[in-house]
């Protein structure tokens, strides 16, 4: 899965970043359909550059801590890996330094799921939203908040540059209990 | 002033200027203002891919050839209403369809395209039986899946049909046989009343030839003015037997006044034979009726008939839709020249235009010819040298009226005898014939039955781009990749211009998952031809292998823009669709597929899946039938049938389904996989296992078998079994989401079991 720097256990704590996204094939991004909103922005600096595939955009708050980032989808969809762009030396003290991801049907029943602190990241960093059982893989949820607790050197506002949300791939092949993987299987699994 | 401006309009077609052509015609009409003009600034303009103007001009017009040119231009425009009531009035229903076999033709493409299968299916049949060497009619009826028998359609009929074309065109004068012949009031003579010429081709009317043999020595010469030699012995020589090498000289058959006239075509007709003839697939010239003759006192212009319209060469781009190309690109088949200069031009212009097929016409381009008696004409003598008069006698067809005076038929200038017409005709239909069984097998997905057929061929036919790309299919549909991309990759060395079959080359790319292969070729294909639909399928498929599947989409949509009329594309479109998972989208995608190609199972087979992962079962078995009634003997096909009867709770027809699939294709593991699944719904565990430990042995690493096998044992509370086919599975490295049912099911595993020691 998605490669973390030296992140201990105890504390969730990630430092560092890289600088490079590389995920798994099996997982995909799924927010493209989602509803993303911002609990505050400065104008100029709105969601859309949260999304923009550009990494010198970047969105910056504009009220009081705890910033959120909305992400709402049409139904409930499976997520396992939501990745960060932040970049320390650039941002400074608007970089995030604790967050808290929550997940729910809707604003009135969200539950953290995770909680990681940042030490002067860097690059892209990746959150995994899987727990330690085999069974919690995956969050199955309508939606998820992104909730930034606070920032290095105590800033008041936050940038986030980008942010990707990932979830595995639907089999290929439907009415199947599991996928193939060799080649011989998928090469005769379907008619293109 | 008339005659001089017709001549310098086909000169100049000839060489290729047209927009020197246009300006002249323009002028031409102008000062003369005739229907014939008329007819021969139309197919200026189409040469010009001006269709829309050829419409305007000839909206109207009455005489057989100007519907037939106009039909041309509303077919290029997509108006097939108005092409087909132009072809086809509808308050005449007896009216004769203009240009026989290439109006034929046209009509069955209009009738396929505005769903009238069977109306297509017969005006194509017309059309082969008017012109057994109409290739693109046979293609298009095996497409339809109504073709019969090679043999049938190639065989000895068709040899008597074609022999009977030769002499009576060497009784004709010269008239072109292009569909989109240009009458130049020049060159018209009439035979009579405009009806007629239809007709005329036709084997049957000897009528004609008697009433021209008057006229016919003088000016029927001037069809000579095309016996360019095609090709001047170039690769087609090849193929055929016929020519005397003479023909390669003779431009003008024409008689002494004439000639003059026909000289200039010499040179460049040559020139532009230059042909792409490794195609071996054959087209016949339609057979043009020989409309209007050229009257012998006043014609002169014989020469420069063009025609070839640009519509042709257009639209077998597009798909090879009109017929009249073929006839086209029949005369730069006529190896040995005759083609009327007109008909040359069409022709050298299709190969310059690199017309995917080639026709391989040998009679009948050769309107010109003259049978011979008492024509005494100097270009004559020379091509005659060669030729041996001979008695009628050799002629099987016993046709000995038109084969009063000799023998000979002049071909191409070259006065060809009886025998060599036959020799001709019989080796042109033997390669059709094979050619014709391998596509009508290979349409029926009978891929093991087309590739024996394909191998009768000698080896100068086999290693061509067209033949191979065919064996190429055939190998793909037979779910054998890997020899598909041998003979596709020979195809691309063999004519590494041509997009034909090139798009399915790219999806054989993609199965085997060779990525650079497949972006060297969409590389090539898009600097190739950037409008071809099949650059952009193989430039799509490039990105959807690298899961990037909205640009995928792009491209294909790209391609459905270049070319509505290419199946496989919408096909491509809805297959992104559903890897975005925007099944409404998808459906539509498949829907036009179907409408433009019923039989494209491929499509069928998207809307099964679709309606397969909505859980709409009922719609899926249905769609996985239509299927698999067209391809009989695609395992996948077969497979997926049987998983939407298991749906439907019909799992004996389901297991049935599924054991006709494990016989069709031995090498196919799913359908195996499939019934152990279903096995497993019906508690039946131990038939499940023993497929599955069969399975193991051939796909050792698929990691799902041991993940059902697993499942299995645990079922069956066999602890350790179980968790030892787990960790097999997980070692194979499942994807995330089998990763976690797999370790889920591990956990479960220790609950019920206290005494288990893991």
């Amino acid at each position: 899965m998605a490669t973390e720097t030296s992140e201990s256990e105890e504390e969730g704590k990630i430092s560092g970043g890289n600088p490079q996204l590389i995920v798994d094939d099996d997982l995909r991004e799924m927010a493209k359909k989602a509803a993303w909103s911002v609990s505050s922005c400065k104008p100029g600096n709105g969601v859309s550059s949260l999304r923009d595939d550009n990494l010198d955009s970047y969105w910056q708050s504009d009220g009081a801590q705890p910033h959120m980032i909305n992400i709402q989808f049409q139904k409930k969809v499976k997520l396992q890996l939501v990745v960060l762009y932040v970049d320390f030396k650039l941002d400074e003290s608007y970089t995030p330094s604790k967050i808290s991801i929550r997940a729910g049907d809707g604003f009135h029943n969200l539950k953290d799921i995770k909680t990681v602190e940042l030490v002067k990241p860097i690059g892209w960093v990746y959150i995994s939203l899987s727990g330690n059982d085999p069974r919690e893989t995956f969050v199955n949820t309508f939606m998820l908040q992104i909730a930034v607790l606070s920032n290095h050197l105590n800033g008041r506002d936050t940038h986030l540059r980008q942010i990707k949300v990932y979830g595995p791939r639907l089999n290929p092949i439907p009415q199947q209990p599991f996928q193939f993987t060799s080649r011989e299987f998928i090469t005769y699994s379907f008619v293109r | 002033m008339e005659a001089i401006l017709v001549d310098c309009v086909h000169n100049s077609l000839r060489n290729f200027m047209i927009k020197n052509s246009i300006f002249l015609c323009e002028r031409l009409c102008a000062e003369f203002p005739s229907e014939i003009n008329m007819q021969l600034l139309a197919s200026c303009y189409l040469q010009n891919n001006q269709a829309y103007s050829a419409y305007h001009i000839l909206k109207g017009t009455q005489m057989a050839q100007s519907r037939y040119l106009f039909a041309i231009s509303c077919f290029q425009m997509d108006l097939l209403n108005e092409a087909e009531s132009a072809l086809c009035p509808a308050n005449e229903p007896s009216a004769e369809i203009p240009n026989g076999a290439a109006g034929h033709y046209l009509l069955g493409l209009i009738f396929r395209y505005t769903d009238r299968r069977k109306n297509a299916v017969h005006h194509f049949k017309q059309a082969l039986s008017m012109d057994p060497l109409l290739w693109a009619a046979y293609e298009e009826l095996c497409i339809l899946g109504a073709a019969e028998e090679a043999n049938a359609v190639f065989g000895d009929a068709a040899a008597l049909c074609i022999q009977k074309q030769y002499f009576h065109h060497g009784l004709a004068s010269p008239n072109i046989h292009m569909c989109n012949e240009d009458h130049n009031s020049v060159s018209a003579r009439n035979f009579g009343s405009e009806g007629n010429s239809p007709r005329q081709l036709k084997q049957t009317q000897g009528n004609n030839l008697r009433d021209i043999p008057g006229n016919y020595h003088g000016a029927s010469m001037m069809g000579g003015a095309a016996t360019q030699p095609l090709n001047s012995g170039s690769s087609n020589m090849s193929f055929y037997s016929t020519p005397s090498p003479m023909a390669t000289q003779l431009s003008g058959v024409a008689p002494p006044p004439l000639c003059r006239n026909l000289q200039p075509n010499g040179p460049n007709l040559s020139a532009l034979s230059a042909d792409s003839s490794p195609r071996s697939t054959v087209n016949s010239t339609i057979q043009a009726p020989r409309r209007k003759f050229v009257d012998e006192g006043k014609l002169r212009k014989i020469s420069g008939r063009l025609f070839s319209d640009s519509g042709p060469r257009r639209s077998t781009r597009l798909a090879g839709e009109a017929g009249a190309i073929t006839s086209m690109g029949a005369t730069t088949v006529v190896a040995n020249g005759i083609s009327n200069s007109s008909r040359y031009l069409g022709g050298s212009k299709l190969s310059s235009a690199a017309l995917r097929s080639v026709t391989i016409r040998k009679g009948q381009s050769w309107a010109n010819e003259n049978l011979d008696e008492g024509i005494h004409n100097e270009a004559f003598d020379d091509s005659r040298a060669n030729v041996t008069s001979t008695t009628s006698s050799s002629f099987p067809t016993g046709d000995t009226r038109s084969l009063e005076g000799g023998a000979n038929v002049p071909i191409g200038g070259v006065v060809m005898n009886g025998t060599r017409v036959v020799t001709g005709a019989s080796e042109i239909l033997v390669l059709l014939r094979t050619l014709g069984e391998g596509y009508r097998l290979s349409c029926m997905y009978r891929c093991q039955d087309a590739l024996d057929v394909y191998l009768k061929l000698p080896h100068k036919h086999y290693n061509t781009g067209w033949v191979l790309s065919q064996v190429g299919k055939a190998y793909f549909e037979l779910v054998d990749y890997l020899e598909a991309d041998r003979a596709f990759s020979l195809a691309r060395r063999a004519s590494p211009y041509s997009l034909e079959g090139m798009d399915i080359y790219s999806t054989n790319l993609y199965h085997l998952k060779e990525d650079m292969k497949l972006s060297y070729l969409a590389q090539e294909l898009i600097s190739t031809d950037r409008l071809a639909p099949q650059s952009w399928c193989a430039m799509g498929n490039c990105y959807s292998l690298q899961k990037d599947h909205e640009t995928a989409l792009k491209n294909f949509q790209r391609a459905v823009q270049l070319s509505s009329r290419f199946a496989y594309a919408h096909t491509l479109c809805g297959h992104e669709f559903v890897a975005l998972e925007d099944f409404e989208n998808g459906i539509k995608s498949y829907q036009s597929a179907l409408r433009v190609d019923a039989r494209h199972y491929n499509s069928w087979y998207g809307l099964g899946m679709i309606y397969l992962r909505q859980e709409k079962y009922e719609f899926s078995e249905h769609h996985f039938r239509m299927a698999f009634q067209i391809n009989p003997h695609s395992s996948v096909i077969m497979s997926y049938l049987g998983t939407a009867l298991h749906s439907l709770r019909r799992s004996e027809e389901a297991i049935e389904m599924m054991e006709k699939a494990i016989l069709a294709d031995k090498k196919n593991p799913l359908p195996m996989y499939q019934k152990a699944n279903i096995l497993v719904s019906l508690e039946n565990f131990d038939e499940a296992l023993e497929l599955l430990e069969e399975l193991k042995e051939y796909a050792p690493r698929e990691s799902s078998v041991y993940a059902l096998m697993g499942k299995i044992y645990k079922r069956h509370n066999m602890h350790d079994k179980a968790m030892l086919h787990f960790g097999l599975a997980l070692d194979l490295k499942p994807s995330a989401t089998d990763v976690a049912t797999i370790k889920a099911a591990i956990e479960k595993l220790h609950v019920p079991d206290e005494f288990e020691d893991l």
